[in-house]
């Protein structure tokens, strides 16, 4: 059992390490393209964090909350994003919609490979994709630095299993959702797109002295609360809502055993029915 | 007076293309997303609620922050005007527009505000009917609000165009054209937070430059956060005066350059 797991794991690194070469390789072929890309995925990093800024800049914090702890908030939203840039933007991997929607999940149920470590590995951007994540490093350390935060290996650990869990959590919205793109391939192809705006949409708004029902919705039926607010809340040490700080690990497992429930359902009816999008001269219908 | 007339049916023709696409299948599909749009009222309302209530100091009160936030998400299609030329040069669908006989710009212009169309009553109109039944004051505070609507329509097309030749101009990098545009006008053009809410320093800045007056010229003026109304629109008149024909130029400048892939 331990063997077979440390092949599978050898397996994953040797196919990451093979993104990555490719990932340089399209970074060195197009060297302006590519840093194009990068330098606008930094810019709409940014300019979509600087807005809730800005308030809290003017108005000396949101609620309850400090400048400085907005600013820790939005740089953590900054590193999930950029944690799920890293290892799902490529391939549509954290976008899996598109590929049912599109009928290219037989491109995947062809390859010597299972499916989960297509999954696990093809996504991995580490040159290109890798903006955000710095961007989100950097703002931190200026936010832990002005909150004066006692930074410890603990503290450390506990930063990244929360970025863990979170980008977990955004994985298994986007897949849960992407499910429905099994039963109706045209109208569902961009539904991870719309989950995983709704959620970024609402990621970087300071929950703190917010009704309850909002704070509520926002941490059960549209999760953007765990994005941000309740895992930066609870490195600072204050847990919202006198919840539990285990509550975003609990959420994702949840998520998770309900997204691979609807998504194995649907591949049950795929396997069955197939999706036919592609006529014979290649176009998508 | 005929040829006026013409084109002006010509115009409405090629608006109702989009309109009537967007709105083919019904209302039941618009719906989703329509809500979603609305959703995204909520936190910014209750924050502006949780920055107001302290008795912070800024010109602004919270009802004048409500119908800023309300007017902006409803009118958002045509306050920051996106048309889809970037996208439809990509994907080899602009090339259409230059086998009929139509200006492409005109062309352009009819069918993005063709497209917000199916909008204005599925999602508009409902959003302000429920904001001003839940009290929310959405009566312009000076008659200055619709000039101003229209120089922020007019000079969105002309900054489009301009990202538009960008997009041209870098070919295969129409995506993160349109995502670098899409975020610098999200903070830049005052759709989401007015500027009289932003550091006193940068806010009076911004003003002054194009995005600035784009959504946040009429949305200052119909909330009374523009302190001199006049000078709001003459600033917009401005930027068009400027942009316009520079717009033109590049755009007649980049049509050469043009590579579409399709497919």
């Amino acid at each position: 059992m331990a063997g077979k797991l440390l092949r599978s794991l050898r397996r994953c690194g040797r196919l990451m390490a093979l993104y990555a070469k490719m990932d340089l390789a399209w970074l060195c072929r197009d060297t302006k393209f590519a840093l194009t890309c990068i330098f606008t995925e930094l810019v709409s990093y940014l300019a979509g964090l600087s807005g809730i800024f800005l308030l809290a800049a003017r108005f000396d914090g949101v609620g309850e909350l400090s400048a400085g702890e907005v600013l820790f908030m939005l740089a953590y939203a900054a590193m999930v994003a950029g944690v799920f840039q890293l290892f799902f933007s490529a391939n549509n991997v954290g976008h899996i919609s598109r590929r049912i929607g599109r009928g290219q999940l037989d491109h995947m149920l062809i390859q010597p490979l299972p499916l989960h470590t297509q999954l696990m590995t093809e996504g991995f951007l580490p040159f290109t994709g890798s903006s955000a994540l710095l961007t989100g490093t950097v703002l931190l350390c200026v936010a832990a630095s002005r909150l004066g935060l006692p930074v410890s290996l603990g503290w450390l650990t506990r930063l990244l299993g929360s970025l863990a869990v979170t980008t977990g959590m955004c994985l298994g919205y986007s897949y849960l959702a992407s499910s429905l793109a099994f039963w109706f391939p045209v109208q569902a192809e961009e539904i991870a797109t719309d989950a995983l705006e709704l959620l970024d949409g609402f990621a970087t708004y300071p929950l703190t002295g917010m009704p309850l029902a909002l704070q509520t919705l926002m941490l059960t039926a549209v999760p953007a609360g765990l994005m941000a607010w309740f895992p930066a809340m609870n490195l600072l040490g204050r847990a919202p809502l006198g919840w539990p700080q285990t509550y975003p690990v609990l959420f994702t497992i949840f998520l998770g055993l309900l997204a691979g429930f609807c998504f194995r359902k649907g591949m049950m009816y795929y396997v069955r029915k197939g999706i036919h999008r592609y006529i014979r001269g290649g176009f998508r219908m | 007076m005929h040829t006026i007339l013409w084109a002006c049916r010509r115009g409405a023709a090629m608006a109702a293309m989009p309109a009537r696409g967007a709105a083919n299948g019904g209302v039941l599909p618009l719906l989703p997303r329509y809500l979603l749009k609305a959703l995204r009222i909520l936190p910014m309302l209750f924050l502006w609620e949780v920055l107001l209530q302290e008795g912070a100091h800024v010109d602004m009160t919270l009802n004048q922050a409500r119908s800023y936030t309300v007017l902006g998400t409803a009118l958002s299609g045509i306050l920051t005007i996106m048309t889809p030329a970037s996208g439809w040069n990509y994907e080899g669908k602009l090339l259409n527009l230059f086998l009929r006989p139509m200006g492409v710009l005109r062309q352009l212009t009819c069918q993005t505000l063709g497209g917000w169309l199916p909008e204005f009553p599925g999602f508009s109109l409902p959003v302000i009917g429920i904001a001003a039944l839940l009290g929310v004051p959405l009566l312009p505070a000076s008659g200055w609000f619709f000039p101003s609507l229209l120089l922020c329509v007019s000079l969105g097309f002309a900054v489009d165009y301009l990202f538009v030749c960008l997009a041209i101009r870098m070919q295969g990098a129409s995506y993160q054209v349109q995502s670098i545009r899409a975020a610098l006008a999200a903070i830049l053009s005052g759709s989401v937070i007015p500027f009289a809410a932003m550091p006193e320093l940068l806010g009076n800045a911004l003003a002054y430059q194009p995005f600035g007056s784009l959504a946040a010229a009429p949305l200052a003026i119909f909330t009374g956060l523009a302190p001199d109304p006049a000078w709001t629109v003459f600033i917009q008149m401005l930027w068009n005066a400027v942009l316009w024909p520079l717009a033109l130029f590049c755009f007649s400048h980049s049509q050469e350059r043009m590579v579409s892939y399709g497919g």
